[in-house]
């Protein structure tokens, strides 16, 4: 006996509430359980079809979804509110040794606080010279061989 | 002197960047730092929406690990970054020499696809060895690994031999530390080739598959018994690791194991034969539908599932061991714990971001070709060169690593990249493999919601925190790391 195809299950998405990419990217967390076709049904509704693949029934995956939904909102909202703040750590980690001495935390005067702002301003400059640069730039001198980034040294003694 | 202003609040004081997974009413959450907190959903909400309070209990350590965006330490934050991802920039760490395709077992699950030990123009010649780590000798790396594989690398003793000189020699001119290690199946070992290994500081490596019948089924051997071999020489080079003489350091001897389908169901008993055999490390590596192994699937594989649970089974059975006395630790587990305990590299080229493929690791194939990885040399071997980055003899460094196959297989496996990946709780310790992506799902992007290896490591991973999370769990686990 031939297995019944499982019957495809919808969600009408409010885009007034939800982005198409929030729906786009919480249709994809889907995608592991079901074929999903994103439909636009007028300009404020996305209806979401899940064909499932697996064992797992249609309203199960369009429940987790739903969820998927919520999720997604919250990770754009974080992204969108530190994406330049994490772009600056990052950066900063990479390009920067870690400070040896301790230092008085409690707050900055103003001649630091100009000497930051000049420092990230000549940071953000960086990061464009090298976007503009592209690829063939490397910054980090993976292409550099060896002898090119430190030279010959002289063997250590074995133990 | 001025007064200092007080540093302003910023509203709301919410994460700077958070990856969570649901649990129940628990919730895991991470962050690009390596840091990993659980909390209580309710918790976890109001982090979320910027409102846990300075007097909540979780508040002093979420701020310490850079949870709390108005309290971040951004010279220890950064430093963490760096720790973890200390390999970017680096250049390959290991390179795998194959010295030959040629091999005297017939292993059901071989990825290498090797040939007979008959096989004609299958060795790499002793001028292409010495090429093969002169090349490698030019990575920025400061540390590399040479790793003599096959075939059996045994069969061609005359290029072993002649790349650990080179080796030597050249890492004495150019001030390097370079490590060499060899793996093989010991069956064609002798007295004087183990003690110029020995002498050169070549660490040995095996495969153990578990108890005689397990590992002879999995490994067949027309030349004689190979559990048998394995262990004699297992058993000779730990009593050359025992009695260490001036003048060189002889290594521990190490074993793999590899999962095939006839394991799923023994772990208690594999175990405990790596156990009786002095081995503290045993390293659980789950079967790749890859090369040779891709065309016997159906008889040896399985799926990601079936290894969670049994990769579950023998991590609780090596935990019962632990906590009664003996040693003995899991490799994978010891390495991904590295990065979530200690936010340090373990140099596991496999599972970083981007992945090791050639800016991590190079393979160097019997004939000179060099490939991004074993595995990409495994799919080059089946006709297809995708993973082609260069020759030995034709190729400068430069030329490699900036090759169109080294750039796509960092553009593919950056996390970030992934939709999936960019929005896992596991994101911080995991890497996606290009190559596997290509062979399993046709593309080096793959499609992670659907990739087994993804649930694989996802059922690592679920299985390493829900251990973390128990206080006795958590001691044992935290002495694996850094070990």
């Amino acid at each position: 006996m031939k297995n019944q195809p499982r019957a495809n299950t919808e969600v009408a998405v409010n885009l007034k509430k939800y982005s198409l990419e929030t729906v786009r990217y919480a249709a994809h967390a889907a995608s592991a359980a079901a074929r999903v076709f994103i439909k636009l049904k007028g300009p404020a509704t996305a209806v979401v079809e899940f064909s499932p693949t697996g064992k797992l029934p249609g309203p199960k995956i369009a429940a987790a979804f739903r969820a998927e939904l919520d999720d997604e909102t919250l990770r754009a909202k974080i992204w969108a509110a530190n994406s330049e703040l994490r772009d600056f750590m990052i950066l900063k980690a990479l390009s920067t040794e870690p400070a040896r001495a301790q230092q008085d935390d409690s707050g900055l005067t103003p001649e630091q606080e100009k000497e930051l702002d000049d420092l990230i301003a000549q940071v953000e400059s960086e990061i464009k010279q090298e976007a503009a640069a592209g690829a063939s730039a490397d910054p980090l001198g993976i292409t550099k061989t060896w002898e090119d980034k430190y030279g010959a040294k002289k063997p250590r003694k074995k133990n | 002197m001025a007064q200092k202003n007080p540093a302003k609040r910023t509203s709301p004081a919410g994460p700077p960047q958070l990856l969570w997974r649901r649990e129940g009413a628990d919730c895991l959450v991470t962050n690009d730092f390596g840091h990993y907190a659980w909390l209580k959903c309710k918790d976890f909400n109001l982090l979320a929406a910027g409102s846990l309070g300075e007097k909540h209990p979780k508040y002093a350590e979420l701020a310490d690990k850079g949870f709390v965006r108005d309290r971040l330490d951004f010279e220890g934050l950064a430093a963490k970054w760096r720790s973890k991802n200390a390999y970017l920039g680096t250049g390959p760490g290991l390179h795998i020499l194959v010295l030959t395709l040629r091999c005297n077992h017939k292993c059901l699950y071989c990825q290498s696809a090797a040939a007979g030990v008959g096989a004609r123009n299958a060795d790499m010649s002793v001028e292409t060895a010495r090429k093969s780590v002169d090349f490698a000798l030019q990575s920025s790396n400061p540390a590399i690994t040479i790793e003599f594989q096959g075939g059996e690398p045994l069969l061609n003793w005359e290029a072993l031999k002649a790349a650990v000189l080179r080796a030597r020699a050249g890492a004495k001119k150019a001030g390097k530390q370079v490590s060499l290690a060899l793996v093989s199946n010991f069956s064609l070992m002798t007295e004087e080739k183990a003690s110029f290994l020995v002498e050169n500081e070549v660490s040995v490596c095996t495969s153990l598959d578990g108890p005689a019948d397990l590992h002879n089924r999995n490994r067949l051997f027309s030349g004689g018994n190979s559990h048998a071999a394995t262990i004699k020489w297992l058993k000779y080079f730990q009593e050359r690791y025992k009695h260490q003489v001036p003048g060189y350091r002889t290594f521990k001897p190490s074993a793999l194991l590899t999962v095939s389908r006839y394991s799923l169901g023994r772990h208690k008993e594999i175990i405990d034969e790596y156990v009786k055999h002095g081995l503290e490390d045993i390293f659980i590596r789950p079967l790749a539908p890859i090369g040779y192994a891709k065309k016997c699937w159906g008889q040896i594989g399985y799926g990601a599932a079936e290894f969670t649970k049994f990769y579950l089974a023998s991590l609780d059975y090596i935990h019962k061991l632990n906590r009664n006395g003996t040693v003995i630790r899991e490799k994978m587990a010891a390495m991904m714990l590295e990065k979530i305990v200690n936010s340090r590299d373990p140099g596991y080229v496999d599972a970083r971001c981007p992945c090791g493929a050639a800016i991590g690791q190079i393979a160097y194939n019997y004939n000179g070709d060099l490939y991004t990885c074993d595995e990409g040399r495994m799919v080059g071997w089946e006709g297809d060169d995708t993973f082609r980055i260069g020759n030995v003899r034709a190729d400068s460094y430069r030329k490699v690593m900036a090759s169109a196959a080294t750039r796509a297989c960092v553009l593919s496996s950056n996390l970030e990249s992934q939709p999936d990946c960019a929005r896992c709780v596991y994101k911080p310790y995991c890497g996606v493999c290009p190559v596997y992506n290509y062979e399993v799902q046709g593309s080096l992007w793959g499609d992670m919601a659907a990739n087994d290896r993804c649930g694989l490591f996802k059922g690592i991973f679920g299985a390493l925190f829900a251990l973390l999370k128990k206080p006795g769990g958590e001691a044992i686990l935290k002495k694996w790391a850094g070990k």
